[in-house]
């Protein structure tokens, strides 16, 4: 390909890509408000357009128009670098997730992933590791109390969870023998299995991690209102306030489901019977299927992690590290060790 | 007499298919595809019962009064009843019952055939407890409380309720609700969203 | 009940300086000041009356020792109450190594009458700023206060207006404090020991109403805590003595506004007994007031459930708690006429009699609500969050409950058998049937456990209750006729209520704690002196002593099963 179309072609995944996270992101508090509404028996949302369809935008509009305070003994450009830190790691993650199969448009052949690197996971976490520095610059840039407890207590969750994501993800790695995102789908193509099956363990350890790291109960313990008030932002106001929790609570989410989906539910392959095929109801797609395929299996993560958001109370934060210590870890351990035996017996 | 609580910790198996987790899913589940209970106020209003304690009135003389309460009381305290005014008998028996002393500035004026008649009576609703004791004091059923709750007001003076208010609040429910039954409240659609899911059927009562 | 003839000779043979008398409503032991600590002693230990009630100062206003201090206290076992009284003009030896519920109750007689005790630790006034200077409960202090200060009246008068018509708004106000003046309250309060000192309050969202805590921090570890009182301060005991009988009931209703009707039948039990008529009030008003009352109950339950699960993080629990006190409160709202400040119980009786359909809507309501009772057990009880952030967390032994005075579900959590209803009933309690949970260790769990049971209990009461008021006529009285209406006048309306000279102490089982009114009265329409022992005021003393070596995210889960309402602790 030349120069010109392969740019051509990168700007145009660059924009997809940041027009989805931003404009999903502002929805997804919508449709987050809405379940939860419904779990309480109330309606949620309703007055501004049709069944509240246009909050996010009233919302939005709101926080932009909000005055911009700088607490005055705070420090300035740390305290406006830590939005900038806390926003840019979780969107880079979107740059390794293989959202379909490849496609053959206008002559050209297309993976729909921004970048295809052979280390493709391990970026993944990397990037992920560098949300700390936004919680932590924050805590520290305001000068208060209470936003330095919530600061410690969330970079010591991420920290620990960190090192438990890694571990569990090694299963589905040794699995699949590669790195690399897309070579970690198509195996799964290939072996005809989604390695949920062959990997429980590993994928409940995942699933609590990605509670973990993304600050939603059972580990929300930074933004327990009644004790820290909303913890390591309560020095912020209008849309660097909004930015925060835009960040956490659903692009990383989303990013987070999103390389879930790839290691264990087979990324863009439809609904698998193990070892023997895939049956797929939206054949009639043709090859936008897997895009569908893809995007019905991260919704269904994100609901998931909703439900679980209203039903449960939240740990203490003593035992939010014992559990990632003593109780995540060895299990990620255990997951390996039985992996290496089912490991070889797996072909292609 | 005596009951000692104690509940069953987890076994394993619940343990590790966290069994507890999902018991807790379902219920959350299930109560999000059942209707909703809440009414959406300023669209939908619940109508107060009959005994709702708002803001007061002054009943006014039409032929439905106490007897022979009125007419003792009447006779009593020498005064001129005026039909479609306020039952007043200046007696201060709702300022005595009060627990606040300065609620009630009541004053009578007397008239040219030597009978009295009520001419001042302001009540400071911003130290009002709404308790209705002096409801329950006025011995000719002329004041009562009505069932406005909406009273927010941009200036002191109007929670300050004199003579023509009470009046005018006084015929207003007359009118609309004075003859309803005792009953304990009244079915309207904005009740049943909330009551629906505990089937409740209360007997019709006919206007009374 | 109180002690009998035999303790009361036991007690006069074992310590013969002291004076004894028995009348009709109280056992009292008269001391001396200086022999006061040795004779609490001996009673605390010798004779078993361990459970610290209450203590508090009368201002007789007597030439010589113008204060009588009282001291009760109750013996859980042989079921006696008790009161010790002595003379002082000044100052008093402090109580405080016998219990701790005393080292509280001292700081409030210093500070509303300005008594020192001798041996306190840390003598701070309870309520007011430390830079106050008056000592308002004292029989010479005006009820208005010394209106020193013109305070402006706020927008009306920028817009123009003369603020005429409006019955006359003062401008001159009592002093207000400063930020000054609560900077060196809370400097005051506590010495620093560990790192940082940490404000959880006055107004936050997780306090339960406006209390201020001082936190010493080290790390996320408490070194020390204390509790600065008095935000929500409106002076009950002062109007009380201005007030005649029956119009006092309001401001019991503004007290402990969650379980409004509760504290009102408290007050009205009270007065009952000081007046003797507790048996000429009819049988259906007491069985409309005991039905209330449970249904209180289940509302501050209910109340207490959804914040407590709502501080823990399980959102939904507060919503459908919500639910349910909805429908209460429209029930409430359909007997009396109010939702949250309810004055329905009158000296005699009640207001009114129950409407139209109010029994099969109660009737439907206890249909339905144990099985959501059930499905919220099924999302908390075993689940093993739930489980890990509350066994173990603030352990209370039975040596605790009497050192600190405390009663209700914390009583009855750490196996305590106290409970009002059963063992001083009024009402209709002696004629229903009904269970009294009881827990083992005394942590948090237990006390949940404790009153998610006494919702159930509450249920069979109120089952009990309609049963029988279905049998009753609409013709039946609901309130007490007087035999003299000369010499006892009994109204609605309560205008010209005399109640004899007399003092009594009577306490109701208030889903908080136990509420006690102390009235002492010398004839005529107003009451001389009422003192009001709080629940919750006690309940909270042991806080301190539970946040010891704790974490700063326990604070939440201790203060929540302690369940403390800032209206009764402050009064």
């Amino acid at each position: 390909m030349s120069i010109v179309a392969l740019g051509i072609i990168i700007a145009i995944k660059v924009v997809i890509i940041l027009a989805i996270i931003l404009g999903i992101g502002a929805y997804l508090t919508l449709v987050e408000r809405k379940v939860a509404a419904h779990i309480q028996r109330r309606p949620g949302p309703m007055v501004v357009g049709w069944h509240g369809l246009l909050q996010p935008l009233a919302d939005g509009i709101k926080l932009l128009t909000k005055e911009d305070i700088l607490p005055s003994s705070a420090n300035q450009v740390l305290y406006n670098l830590a939005i900038i830190m806390a926003l840019v790691p979780a969107s880079l993650v979107f740059a390794v997730v293989p959202f379909g199969p490849e496609i053959h448009v206008f002559g050209y052949d297309i993976k729909p992933i921004l970048t295809d690197v052979n280390i493709g996971i391990i970026m993944a976490f990397a990037f992920g590791s560098l949300a700390v520095y936004g919680v932590a610059l924050s805590g520290w840039a305001s000068n208060s109390k209470y936003a330095l407890i919530g600061a410690l207590r969330k970079a010591g969750i991420i920290i620990s969870y960190e090192v438990v994501i890694t571990f569990a993800a090694l299963g589905p790695i040794m699995l699949a023998k590669s790195l690399s995102t897309y070579d970690i789908v198509m195996a799964q193509i290939h072996q005809k299995v989604w390695y949920i099956f062959l990997q429980p363990i590993s994928f409940v350890v995942f699933v609590f991690a990605l509670l973990a790291e993304t600050g939603r109960v059972p580990f929300d313990i930074q933004e327990a209102e009644a004790e820290l008030v909303t913890g390591f932002t309560v020095e912020y106001g209008g849309m660097k306030f909004g930015l925060f929790p835009l960040v956490e609570w659903y692009v990383e989410v989303l990013s987070l489901s999103s390389i879930l989906t790839v290691l264990y539910l087979g990324g863009w392959s439809p609904i698998n019977i193990p070892f023997v095929g895939f049956i797929d109801p939206l054949f009639f797609l043709g090859p936008w299927s897997g895009f569908i395929w893809f995007i019905i299996k991260v919704t269904i993560l994100f609901l998931l992690v909703l439900w679980l958001h209203w039903t449960l109370p939240r740990y203490r934060i003593d035992q939010i590290t014992t559990i990632a210590w003593k109780v995540m870890l060895p299990l990620a351990l255990f997951n390996i060790l039985i992996t290496t035996f089912i490991a070889p017996l797996l072909r292609g | 007499m005596i009951k000692k609580v104690f509940e069953k910790p987890l076994n394993f198996l619940e343990t590790i298919l966290f069994l507890d987790f999902i018991k807790g899913m379902s219920i959350t589940i299930k109560q999000a595809f059942t209707k909703t209970i809440t009414t959406h106020y300023p669209y939908e209003k619940l109508t107060p019962p009959k005994r709702f304690r708002g803001f007061f009135g002054h009943k006014t003389v039409n032929g439905l009064e106490p007897q022979p309460a009125f007419d003792e009381w009447v006779e009593r305290m020498k005064i001129e009843p005026r039909p479609g005014q306020s039952r007043c008998v200046v007696c201060y028996l709702c300022k005595k019952a009060c627990p606040v002393p300065d609620l009630f500035e009541i004053d009578g004026k007397k008239l040219e055939n030597g009978k009295k008649v009520v001419s001042v009576f302001n009540m400071n609703l911003m130290l009002c407890t709404f308790c209705g004791l002096c409801v329950d004091a006025c011995p000719v059923d002329c004041l009562f409380q009505s069932d406005i709750h909406e009273t927010a007001s941009f200036s002191r003076k109007d929670a300050i309720l004199n003579l023509e208010k009470l009046e005018a609040i006084g015929k207003s429910w007359q009118d609309r609700r004075e003859h309803e039954p005792d009953r304990i409240w009244i079915d309207d659609d904005a009740r049943q969203a909330l009551w629906r899911e505990n089937k409740l059927n209360l007997k019709k009562v006919d206007n009374a | 009940m109180q002690a009998s003839e035999r303790t009361l000779n036991e007690i006069k043979a074992k310590l013969p300086y002291v004076e004894v008398k028995k009348d009709k409503l109280l056992s009292i032991v008269y001391v001396q000041k200086e022999l006061l600590i040795n004779t609490l002693k001996a009673i605390k230990e010798d004779f078993g009356f361990k459970l610290f009630i209450d203590h508090s100062v009368v201002d007789t206003l007597e030439a010589q020792n113008r204060f009588e201090a009282f001291y009760i206290l109750y013996n859980v076992d042989t079921k006696e109450r008790i009161v010790v009284k002595t003379r002082t003009e000044h100052s008093l030896p402090s109580a405080e190594k016998l219990w701790f519920a005393a080292k509280w109750a001292e700081r409030e007689c210093y500070d509303m009458f300005g008594i020192n005790y001798e041996g306190h630790e840390h003598l701070v006034r309870a309520f007011m700023w430390d830079t106050y200077s008056y000592h308002p409960l004292r029989k010479d202090f005006p009820l208005q206060g010394y209106e020193t200060v013109e305070l402006p009246s706020l927008n009306e008068t920028v817009f123009g207006d003369t603020l005429s018509g409006t019955m006359n708004y003062r401008r001159t106000h009592t002093y207000v404090p400063t930020l000054k003046d609560l900077e060196y309250t809370e400097k005051n309060r506590i010495k620093k020991k560990a790192q940082v000192v940490l404000n959880w309050g006055p107004l936050h969202p997780g306090t339960h109403g406006t209390m201020w805590f001082l936190f010493d921090l080290e790390g996320e570890r408490i070194v020390q805590t204390d509790v600065i009182l008095g935000q929500l301060h409106r002076g009950v005991e002062k109007l009380a003595e201005h007030e005649p009988y029956q119009q006092f009931l309001v401001y019991t209703d503004r007290m402990d506004y969650i379980s409004a009707l509760c504290s009102n039948q408290a007050w009205t039990v009270a007065v009952e007994r000081l007046l003797g008529i507790e048996d000429i009030v009819p049988l259906k008003a007491k069985y409309i007031r005991t039905m209330m009352s449970e249904l209180q109950r289940i509302n501050s339950h209910l109340l207490w459930l959804g914040t407590y699960a709502l501080d823990l993080g399980a959102l939904t629990i507060f919503l459908y708690a919500f639910k349910e006190r909805e429908k209460i409160m429209d029930i409430i709202e359909g007997i009396t006429g109010a939702r949250l400040t309810i004055s329905y119980t009158r000296i005699g009786g009640v207001r009114m009699d129950l409407p139209e359909g109010a029994l099969e809507v109660i009737e439907s309501f206890i249909k339905f609500f144990p099985k959501e009772l059930k499905d919220w057990e099924k999302i908390l009880s075993r689940n093993r969050i739930w489980v890990k952030r509350n066994k173990d967390v603030g352990v209370l032994s039975k040596e605790d409950i009497y050192f600190y005075g405390l009663t209700g579900a914390v009583a009855r959590g750490s196996g305590v058998f106290y409970d009002i209803r059963k063992l001083e009933p009024y009402d209709a309690y002696s004629m229903v049937e009904f269970d009294v949970p009881l827990g083992e260790n005394g942590d948090c769990y237990d006390r949940y456990l404790v009153r998610i049971e006494e919702m159930k209990q509450s249920i069979r009461i109120i089952e009990q209750c309609v049963q029988k008021l279905k049998t009753m006529s609409s013709n039946e009285p609901f309130m007490a006729e007087s035999q003299d209406p000369k010499k006892l006048k009994l109204t609605l309306d309560g205008i010209g209520l005399k109640v004899p000279a007399g003092e009594i102490y009577s306490s109701g089982e208030n889903p908080r704690g136990e509420l006690g009114f102390y009235i002492n009265s010398k004839g005529g329409l107003k009451p001389y002196r009422v003192k009001i022992r709080p629940g919750s005021f006690y309940n909270l003393c042991v806080y301190p002593h539970l946040m010891e070596n704790r974490y700063v995210a326990d604070a939440v889960t201790i203060l929540a099963s302690l369940d403390p309402v800032v209206g009764e602790v402050d009064r």
